[in-house]
């Protein structure tokens, strides 16, 4: 079967001109965060995170069981279905 | 039972005989009803060889996915009750069981039906040397079943909404969509232009048992009665079976290359499931009623019935036992090993042929337990009928599915790897279900010597089982992926550029024994130019190299 054909084609949605050096963003992009959140926490003690804070409590009793990190997952794998089938459907 | 077994001989007699003149005038009558008559719509679906059996494969394996999660679900409120609470916001309010019920009923219609189904639509015309009869119908019925698989779901959960009964809806659109299916089989057969094997008449009448029983139990007067719709479940339960007869028979002996070990454990099989009680499926009559539309009563076996039903429910080891020998041998063929286990589809059907003996025996004594009124074991019966879903009912359909995939759609899966992934991973998921029951076990142990206080290792044992049983979440996700890309960019079957030569020539089929083309063109990769090297072993004494 095509075991060899699908890792020369790719699953779905996969990038194949990143550029090899892409990840030196990931990491300064991670790395600033960190300080962002360092620093924020240092000129504002005790201080919400604007945005975030008001938006946390909106989820506030639904992601009170293990369950729905379960949920996730399969909706993931839900979404991974869709996503290959718009893309297979749609490439030539 | 009695009217039962009449009418389903009648209609097997009528199968074979036609209808005296009147078989001309209902072939076109039912031509026209399943295409012309149905207007505009039958044009938006597509009428290519195979399409119909691909459709229903398709949303047969799609609906893996919700059967799975809800079932996941289920069981994860039977240790966490309060787990999904905050979908109450939604007015949703879902326990254990209604989850449970839904995830059976969606695993039983929704997955194994479409399956089958679309097994059957592959199955009767090919083993027939015919075609469908009309696939755009087949294609456009696909729809109606998937409306009334998601009426089954929010029946589970909701049994009325504004004072109706949905299962009853949800019977009426399985009953439409599922006459429309006879009638087309029916008309596939009639047009067979060779003696059809025994799998393919197990298919069409697993089909037309379905709504034969209802009728009997009808007829007979003991819908409203426990003991009919007690019956009514167990003779449903006699449709589904003789389906996947017919399908991981066929499967298995073109899954292998190896025709089918024996024709009279074949007949067996149709007869006894027949002529028996069959010991799959729901426990008590509740699920009929309610597909009925009729108040569920208490079950009150007479001592007759009891001894009676206890019997038929015995000899159905019979069926089942001739089933799994006949398929496991004919998956075998003449040696001791299967030749193509990684085969998409083969590792289901040996899992299912395996596991059919002991769940029936185990189902065998829960139900003599129900039956009799004795009810030691009623804590173990949900389990017990998850694990025949999801360790028979579901590998059996899936697997000979997946058999057929390449054929009805023309492409093979798109990666044996993951296939075999999501083999393990579902299997793996299922057996979790074992904890599960040890679960109940413990519960009823602590139940007889009157503990009230739920014991720790009984809640963690249900944890295990429901987390074990993501596996199969998974699984199915992995397969439908799987089988979706397959469709769109798998290996052609039967392409020459597929079959590049210097791939046969660098890998070529190595002959250990004596074999049959067949069996070498049933492993998928044999092809026409598949080159053959015997494998020589000699006792004689190595020597120079002669120039």
């Amino acid at each position: 079967m095509s075991d060899g054909g699908s890792s020369l084609i790719g699953e779905f949605l996969q990038g194949e001109s990143e550029p090899p050096s892409s990840w030196v963003l990931l990491v300064l992009g991670f790395v600033s965060t960190i300080i962002f959140l360092i620093l924020y926490g240092i000129l504002f003690p005790n201080s919400d995170l604007p945005v975030i804070s008001t938006v946390l409590p909106v989820f506030d009793g639904v992601f009170d069981s293990g369950i729905w990190f379960f949920i996730l997952g399969a909706m993931i794998g839900v979404f991974a279905i869709l996503g290959t089938m718009l893309t297979e459907a749609t490439s030539e | 039972m009695t009217i039962f077994w009449a009418t389903t001989f009648v209609v097997f007699f009528l199968l074979n005989r036609g209808i005296w003149i009147f078989t001309d005038v209902s072939k076109s009558l039912s031509m026209f009803m399943l295409e012309k008559a149905l207007g505009p719509p039958i044009d938006f679906v597509e009428g290519r060889n195979g399409a119909a059996s691909t459709t229903w494969i398709i949303q047969g394996a799609l609906w893996l996915i919700p059967a799975s999660i809800l079932t996941f679900c289920g069981l994860w409120l039977q240790h966490d009750p309060d787990a999904l609470h905050s979908l109450s916001s939604w007015g949703l309010s879902p326990s254990s069981s209604s989850l449970i019920l839904a995830g059976i009923l969606t695993a039983s219609y929704g997955s194994g039906g479409m399956l089958l189904n679309g097994a059957a639509m592959h199955i009767v015309p090919e083993l027939g040397g015919t075609k469908l009869a009309s696939e755009k119908n087949a294609s456009l019925m696909s729809l109606i079943w998937t409306l009334a698989v998601v009426v089954l779901i929010i029946g589970a959960n909701k049994p009325e909404i504004l004072g109706i009964k949905v299962l009853l809806i949800a019977t009426g659109l399985l009953l439409l969509s599922g006459l429309a299916v006879i009638v087309n089989m029916l008309l596939t057969a009639a047009s067979r232009s060779r003696k059809m094997p025994l799998p393919a008449w197990m298919m069409i009448i697993g089909m037309i048992a379905g709504p034969l029983s209802a009728v009997s139990v009808v007829i007979s007067g003991s819908l409203d009665t426990g003991t009919g719709q007690w019956l009514a479940t167990r003779l449903s339960a006699s449709s589904f079976s003789l389906m996947v007869a017919g399908a991981v028979l066929y499967a298995a002996s073109r899954g292998s290359g190896n025709p089918l070990w024996s024709r009279s454990l074949a007949a067996v099989t149709l007869a006894g499931t027949i002529l028996t009680i069959n010991s799959g499926g729901f426990f008590d009559g509740e699920v009929a009623a309610n597909f009925l539309g009729v108040d569920s009563a208490a079950f009150q076996p007479s001592r007759n019935e009891v001894i009676a039903g206890s019997f038929l429910l015995a000899l159905s080891l019979i069926p089942a036992i001739a089933l799994s020998a006949n398929v496991l041998a004919t998956m075998r063929g003449d040696d001791v090993f299967m030749e193509n286990p990684d085969s998409p589809g083969m590792p289901e059907i040996n899992l299912a042929a395996i596991m059919l003996v002991p769940l029936s025996i185990g189902a065998l004594f829960v139900h003599t337990d129900h039956l009799t009124g004795t009810n030691q074991f009623t804590e173990i019966q949900t389990t017990l009928l998850l694990m025949g879903v999801w360790l028979i009912f579901v590998p059996a359909s899936l697997g000979s599915t997946l058999c057929i995939f390449p054929e009805v759609s023309g492409r093979n899966v798109l990666s044996v790897n993951r296939s075999r992934w999501a083999f393990w991973l579902m299997t793996a998921g299922s057996f979790g279900l074992i904890f599960t029951m040890m679960s109940d076990f413990s519960e009823m142990s602590l139940a007889e010597v009157s503990v009230e206080e739920q014991a720790p290792i009984s809640n963690r044992l249900k944890v295990l089982g429901s987390i074990l049983f993501y596996g199969t979440v998974i699984g199915s996700i992995y397969h439908c992926l799987n089988m979706i890309s397959g469709s769109f960019r798998g290996s052609i079957v039967g392409d020459d550029s597929a079959s590049v030569s210097s791939t046969s020539i660098s890998s070529p089929f190595r002959l250990t024994k004596e074999t049959t083309v067949r069996k070498i063109l049933a492993q998928r990769e044999g092809k026409l130019d598949t080159v053959v090297i015997p494998e020589k072993t000699t006792e004689a004494p190595g020597s120079p190299t002669e120039l």
